[in-house]
């Protein structure tokens, strides 16, 4: 076998296709200028209490997995970022599993607000275990900024719904007509623009939200309502990228100067919402859909990302189970993310085909 | 494509027909176009996998460890003898129906048949020859083997390679076929009384409740058992545990600097846990090996890439416990996702059992032995 | 006398004819009314029980992973199903989902409740082209 040669590991192609256990001056050498650096990012657990002390053995065993996974990371990845969605229905017990499987991490770990984790109490046993539900940072030269973007309408939160529990209920059925539209709204848009006002125009800014930050699907609240104000406050500045859960599956665009990257959730895959006749959708078009998941393997279309900053933008591996794991890089050719291996519509294979 | 065989000696796992249909419950087998069959080139084959001068001590032969009298395999040894009863880490796969396999080995590193010979002669604890040079001088120089490569492939001296003999090998192999068992008869043959009727329960269970149709695939009008892909079911690397991750990075390393995936894992007993991920270096290749068919199954106890399971009843123990020997113990990490607690009742594992003893092909063990050179 | 009696008879059946009585499928709007709305309700029933935890034994529901039962593709059965072994029927895919993610008891084909996840997965699918055996 020969060992793998630095234009593979540039391509991501070959045996190795990620990032892993590879000697790091293979990743230095390549982006001169800027450090570069990767931190692991898992999202969407929706650990889910049965009963007493039994949590649905699915979702524990893909966080399980995720968690396991990244101590195979070599070099180490930098930080971890939760991306929201830790429990299924909000309650203490099973943020409290969510947080005892979370803590065989090693390394700093970032959190970000999920809506399965907010609407049972707001967010308050929440901030207990992980701190406050928006916040930025600053890493290597990168600000990072975590918003609280699944909250909604005052109304709906506090007067629509007899009990915090109905409230949870309602809007943890993805396709409930009774939800209501994510947004980050006016007062966390407004801390986010002070929040920016000192940050040099050419840092690049990494921002972490669960809902999209785009208006993708309105049915299946793939959506922030507030999109076009946040990504005005994100337009002045040269290098944008938007990481997002919530969709369960792989989602990618670029809209101006703003990078979007979603997540895979730990947990199940979901459908594209293209996939949904009844509705309208707008699924971000540079999109390579993942593979279709076989159910029976039930890690199939599950996974976590592996995300390289080179020079400021955004590189996500995907590492999926019993599936083909996808590398979406950002393009300085193209100015945008596209798939390292499928973008071109001649290279796509039938499982990639979802109806 | 139609061929005629003319086997002179077989078990009965090998289908002899002028007819050449493939046995019922198998699809046509896949034949190169670069490796055609004739009666000629598998009977050539045949005498090299039974030929023990290929091995340095001269006492073994393919058919060692893929006896036709146990299933193609060595049952019941846990994991193979090479030369001087050296052992490997891993239990001999059958040859039934490797034709149909998309790649060889229990980590799938070899991607035909022809490839796949040409490892076990080097192997330290299997053939342990230096390199291919012995077999060559014996094939070039012997005169049975001189006629009949000349005769196959038109070639003699120089020009008969390992090319030449790992065809004639795949040739053969290609004719080891198991298929036509009762549960055939049963399923695609429609014969109503062909399985008993635990068999018949047993066979709900394996679609059903068992879950293990879908890696040992049954289709609507073929069955080979096999899905052909890799899978971690927690045979092996729950030993391992708490050492996948320091492992997983020095075979990594080791391998960057040029070390033989054959070798590292048929003698290191760690290593060969890795299983698939020792060939891919993927994270969901972590300690899984291929699904093997199950035809013939009851013929090749023990079980497993390692041979640590002894019976088809605690192969299904196994598997109800969701991947696990014994329930108290912990899962791996790295578990495939099909892989789960089951529920299964005494009876529903009894049955499958059952079910799975018939489909060995009849009739059963055929005690001719091959000719030898 | 029986031609006469057939006559009758004969008559007698042009009478009722004439006084409008319905032959074969002959129906009027306010049947085709009364029975889409029948074909709504189990409909309903079915989107109730697609989010109803009743079905299975540890909490999930069918939404969680099809949502407006997205990815279910009813118009492409019967097909062959891999994780059944053989060419199948929906309602045979729906058991599988039933007694697999959530793990519960499958349930008869004739079964109201299976009768009612059908109606509803159909008719979120309304508009589908048919492709039976596609994958």
């Amino acid at each position: 076998m020969n060992p793998l040669s630095r234009r593979d590991f540039l391509k991501g192609a070959g045996a190795l296709a990620t990032a892993s256990v590879l000697p790091v001056n293979l990743i230095e050498l390549a982006f001169a200028g800027s450090e570069s650096f990767s931190f692991a990012y898992i999202s969407d657990s929706h650990i889910q209490q049965i009963r007493g002390t039994e949590f649905v053995r699915n979702w524990d065993r893909g966080l399980m997995r995720a968690v396991a996974e990244t101590h195979l990371l070599e070099p180490k990845p930098d930080f971890i970022v939760f991306g929201g969605d830790l429990a299924q229905l909000g309650s203490k017990p099973e943020l409290d599993h969510g947080a005892e499987i979370l803590s065989a991490l090693r390394g700093k770990v970032h959190y970000v607000m999920g809506e399965h984790d907010y609407y049972l109490d707001l967010g308050e046993y929440w901030q207990k275990l992980f701190g406050p539900h928006f916040y930025s940072f600053d890493h290597k030269g990168v600000h990072f900024v975590v918003l609280n973007s699944i909250l909604t309408y005052d109304d709906w939160t506090y007067h629509r719904w007899p009990t915090p529990e109905q409230r949870m209920q309602e809007m943890a059925g993805l396709d409930n007509p009774n939800g209501s539209p994510f947004m980050v709204g006016e007062k966390q848009r407004a801390w986010l623009e002070k929040d920016l006002a000192a940050v040099s125009r050419e840092t690049p800014v990494v921002v972490f939200s669960h809902s999209p930050l785009q208006k993708i699907f309105r049915g299946w609240n793939f959506w922030t309502e507030d999109a076009d104000e946040v990504q005005a406050l994100l337009k002045p500045f040269a290098k944008v990228t938007v990481l997002y859960g919530h969709v369960h599956q792989i989602q990618y665009h670029q809209i101006g100067n703003i990078s979007f990257n979603s997540a895979m959730a730990t947990a199940w895959p979901w459908p594209y919402p293209t996939a949904y006749r009844q509705g309208e959708v707008y699924l971000p078009k540079l999109t390579v859909p993942m593979n279709r998941a076989d159910p029976f393997h039930e890690r199939d279309g599950t996974g976590w990302q592996l995300v390289n900053l080179a020079s400021g933008n955004v590189d996500v591996q995907y590492t999926l189970y019993d599936n083909r794991r996808r590398s979406v890089v950002f393009s300085p050719k193209t100015g945008g993310p596209e798939d390292s291996q499928y973008q071109d519509p001649a290279r796509r294979i039938p499982p990639q085909t979802h109806y | 494509m139609k061929y005629c065989i003319f086997v002179l000696c077989l078990s009965a796992a090998v289908f002899s027909s002028l007819a050449a249909a493939e046995p019922l419950g198998l699809p046509t087998v896949p034949i190169p176009a670069d490796n055609p069959q004739t009666a000629e080139k598998i009977r050539l084959g045949e005498r090299l996998f039974n030929d023990l001068r290929f091995s340095s001590t001269g006492t073994v032969s393919c058919a060692t460890c893929h006896d036709h009298t146990k299933g193609f395999t060595d049952s019941p040894l846990t994991t193979s003898e090479g030369i001087k009863k050296l052992t490997g880490t891993r239990n001999a796969p059958t040859v039934l129906n490797a034709a149909y396999l998309k790649s060889l080995f229990w980590d799938g590193r070899s991607p035909s048949l022809e490839d796949q010979a040409l490892h076990p002669f080097l192997n330290p604890v299997e053939m342990g020859l230096p390199n291919h040079e012995p077999i060559l001088k014996i094939v070039r120089s012997d005169p049975a083997y001189v006629k009949a490569f000349s005769a196959v492939f038109g070639k003699s001296g120089g020009e008969v390679t390992m090319k030449e003999v790992t065809q004639a090998i795949a040739s053969f192999e290609r004719t080891v076929l198991s298929g036509d068992s009762p549960f055939d008869h049963w399923y695609f043959g429609g014969d109503k009384d062909a399985m008993s009727p635990a068999a018949q329960r047993g066979f709900q269970v394996f679609v059903g409740q068992g879950r293990c149709v879908s890696c040992h695939v049954v289709e609507q009008n073929q069955a080979l058992f096999t899905d052909n892909r890799f899978h971690n079911i927690g045979v092996g690397i729950n030993r391992i545990q708490a050492d996948v991750a320091r492992l997983a990075g020095e075979f990594l390393k080791a391998k960057a600097a040029g070390v033989d995936v054959d070798q590292a894992v048929l003698t290191d007993k760690k290593t060969s846990e890795l299983g698939r991920f020792a060939v891919t270096g993927q994270f969901d290749d972590l300690g899984a090996f291929k699904t093997p068919t199950l035809r013939d199954i009851a013929r090749t106890a023990p079980y497993m890439h390692d041979g640590s399971l002894k019976s088809l009843a605690e192969v299904v123990d196994h598997y109800n416990n969701g991947g696990v020997g014994n329930p108290k113990e912990k899962v791996n990490d790295f578990l495939s996702g099909g892989i789960r607690p089951l529920n299964l009742s005494t009876e529903q594992k009894a049955d499958l059992v059952v079910f799975m003893t018939a489909l060995t092909s009849q009739p059963a063990a055929d005690q001719k032995r091959s000719p030898r050179p | 006398m029986a031609f006469q009696r057939c006559k009758a008879a004969g008559l007698g059946i042009l009478l009722a004819a004439s006084a409008g009585f319905a032959e074969a499928d002959e129906f009027t709007a306010a049947d085709e009314k009364r029975w889409e709305e029948q074909f709504q309700a189990v409909a309903q029933k079915g989107r109730e029980l697609w989010t109803s935890p009743a079905l299975g034994s540890n909490g999930l529901v069918c939404a969680q992973c099809h949502p407006n039962a997205a990815n279910t593709h009813p118009e492409t059965y019967p097909k062959f199903q891999k994780q059944l072994g053989k060419v199948a029927a929906l309602w045979e895919m729906v058991n599988w989902c039933i007694r697999n993610p959530l793990q519960g008891t499958p349930l008869d084909a004739a079964d109201p409740k299976m009768i009612a996840l059908q109606a509803y997965v159909h008719y979120e699918r309304r508009g589908a082209t048919l492709a039976p055996g596609k994958h």
